[in-house]
């Protein structure tokens, strides 16, 4: 049985906009999901009407085995962290992380011990007493996580959890989230527009588009082998490419011919999928691949992107940026040089 | 930046504290029936504000039919602010104006109204007697329940306005986050609304009572010629018994009066507003 069972689910509202358009996903004991998708998708949406702030139009959620679909919020036993935390500004942080037991009628000397237990487990037992205006956006955050946790909900809800903390705070709370959740086991539904997150946090990841599911699997499946083209593009990058196959290669809409392994794809239009990692570019009299112009280069520190002209095609190409010496290293825009990829890591996908 | 507030300070000074220094020179002066007032230094006429019992009675009239009308404004607009605080249709703004509608009918042209509606021929009672509920009237017209009515009629507007700023500054999360966890909507609202809400309610709260007690068109035209509260006294005073120190006196009392119960409230509710 699934912890967290979505059948069907349907939201429209009366100016016939659908929000989401029929969704299904089953959530394991102690799994943790991502609905990944650009704004609009639908995945807010879904998460509230899990949570129960949006009633559905049509569908069923079942938590641990009893229908909620369209119990009160405050009847479903979920436990969520909001995007703006939303902490009780008029209440102490031990107060806000107290209100859940309270709510559940445990008795004072228990509710004290479990609020103790559950800011010490985010390191924030020293701040009890005071008021959510008086920390910082990250300690505001573990407030939030405390406050959703220590009531042991059946299902964990996090609302882009990680959005409004800055760059260098943001991996380590995404450890810390990822460590705690593991470690008690929650089942859990995240949201987030962050394809970084999503990779790093989910067992499993849902990535959504107009409503509807594109590809669920796992970070994996969807990285090395995406469903369709928004897919390709959404987890990661992609080069991108429209054409159809032709004489055992693919041949792009401009007619430069581009290597691959057919398989069964039939003729019908393709889109060529490479991810820029997957591309080689030498340079020198001996290098093997295919000719290509050098178009643009970006130094980001570790890495390197380079764009290269092949035929009327552009490909953007990734690589561990080259020492000195290396003749890459001193190539400039212009120059020759050689592109080369395994066939087999071309994905030919529907050109939907 | 500082000539800016020259012009409206200028003004200040000139149609409110100077009357007001006069007013405060005024009640010290003495009266007399054939001369009128008189120079003179002496707090008889403060003493006799609060030692007749015909004024003091004036007071606290006054004072309970404001606090009255100030918690059943507050009771009745805290749905209507709520509501149209959290609206978020294309019709927020115009119900907005549409909420300050009632202002634009004068308070006298309003009383008339509240005559037509609650005296013995009055609409409601003509309604009940055709019903055959009653067979003598009802009366209301010429009750400190008229008085409370038309005075509620009056203040509401500015509840609303003043706490739906305040519920619309409150985030939606926040409640959402209470429910998440267990509390019930009536939970929700006792222990994260109105929390919050209360630095909204102790502005409108201040707003409505000033506006209740110096209320003057709605307690003389509904409460007929036995209902006194002070701001008709203070006029009674100056223009048909021509006594202006002791009406000076009346209208310096309803000031401090106003002010203590306005900064007793901002103390009770204030401390609770805003923790630590």
């Amino acid at each position: 049985m699934a912890a967290l069972d979505i059948q069907g689910l349907e939201k429209t509202y009366a100016n016939g906009f659908t929000a989401v358009a029929g969704l299904d996903l089953k959530i394991g004991k102690g799994e943790l999901v991502s609905l990944l998708g650009p704004s609009g998708c639908g995945k807010t949406t879904t998460l509230r009407m899990v949570a129960g702030f949006i009633d559905p139009t049509a569908g069923r959620i079942t938590i641990e085995g009893r229908e909620v679909t369209h119990l009160p919020a405050h009847a479903r036993d979920t436990g969520m962290v909001f995007q703006s935390y939303a902490l009780f500004p008029h209440m102490s942080v031990a107060q806000n992380v107290a209100f859940g037991l309270e709510m559940r009628k445990v008795g004072r000397a228990e509710r004290e011990a479990r609020t103790v237990e559950a800011l010490k487990r985010v390191q924030l037992d020293h701040l009890a007493e005071r008021y959510p205006r008086q920390l910082s956006g990250g300690q505001q955050q573990r407030v939030a996580l405390a406050r959703a946790l220590v009531v042991n909900p059946a299902v964990f809800l996090l609302d882009e959890p990680l959005s409004n903390l800055d760059a260098k705070l943001r991996g380590e709370v995404r450890s810390e989230i990822r460590a705690l959740q593991q470690a008690l086991g929650l089942t859990t539904l995240m949201v987030t527009h962050d394809q970084e997150e999503a990779l790093t946090m989910s067992d499993r990841l849902v990535v959504m588009e107009g409503g509807r599911v594109r590809q669920a699997g796992t970070a994996e499946d969807l990285y090395e082998r995406p469903a369709d083209a928004f897919v390709a593009n959404f987890v990661g990058r992609s080069n991108l490419i429209r054409g159809r196959l032709a004489e055992g290669a693919f041949e792009a809409a401009s007619g430069t011919r581009l290597a691959c392994v057919p398989g069964g794809a039939g003729t019908g239009p393709l889109v060529f999928a490479l991810r820029p990692e997957r591309i080689g570019l030498s340079v020198g009299d001996d290098a093997t691949g295919e000719p290509a112009v050098l178009k643009e280069i970006l130094y980001l520190g570790a890495q390197t992107e380079y764009v290269v002209a092949l035929g009327a095609e552009r490909l953007t190409v990734i690589r561990p940026t080259p020492a000195a010496g290396d003749p890459l290293h001193a190539a400039r825009p212009g120059d020759g040089v050689r592109a080369r990829w395994t066939p087999e890591h071309v994905r030919l996908l529907p050109d939907t | 930046m500082a000539a800016l507030v020259l012009p409206a300070g200028l003004l200040v000074l000139l149609l409110l504290g100077a009357p007001m220094a006069l007013m405060a020179r005024y009640s010290f002066n003495t009266y007399d029936p054939l001369y009128l007032m008189q120079e003179a230094f002496t707090w008889a006429n403060y003493t006799k504000a609060v030692t007749d019992e015909f004024y003091r009675d004036i007071l606290f009239t006054t004072l309970w039919v404001s606090l009255l009308s100030t918690f059943i404004t507050t009771l009745l607009a805290f749905g209507p602010a709520y509501w149209l605080a959290r609206m978020e249709s294309s019709w927020k703004s115009k119900l907005t104006i549409l909420t300050l509608f009632p202002l634009l009918v004068g308070g006298v042209v309003r009383s008339a109204g509240y005559i037509a509606l609650l005296g013995n021929e009055g609409a409601i009672n003509a309604a009940l007697r055709g019903l055959g509920l009653i067979s003598h009237p009802i009366a209301m017209l010429y009750t400190p329940f008229a008085v409370v009515v038309g005075i509620v009629g009056v203040v509401l507007p500015y509840m609303v306005l003043t706490l739906a700023a305040v519920i619309e500054g409150i985030p939606r999360q926040a409640e959402e986050a209470a429910a998440n966890l267990g509390a019930r909507p009536s939970t929700v609202f006792f222990r994260v609304l109105l929390p919050l809400s209360l630095p909204g309610v102790l502005a409108g709260a201040t707003l409505v009572f000033i506006l209740c007690m110096n209320a003057y068109a709605t307690p003389v035209l509904l409460g007929g010629p036995k209902f006194h509260m002070m701001a008709p006294a203070v006029y009674d005073q100056f223009t048909r018994v021509s006594n202006w120190p002791f009406g000076a006196a009346l209208a310096f009392i309803l000031l401090v009066v106003t002010i203590l119960m306005t900064s007793i409230g901002s103390l009770l509710i204030g401390r609770r507003a805003r923790p630590a």
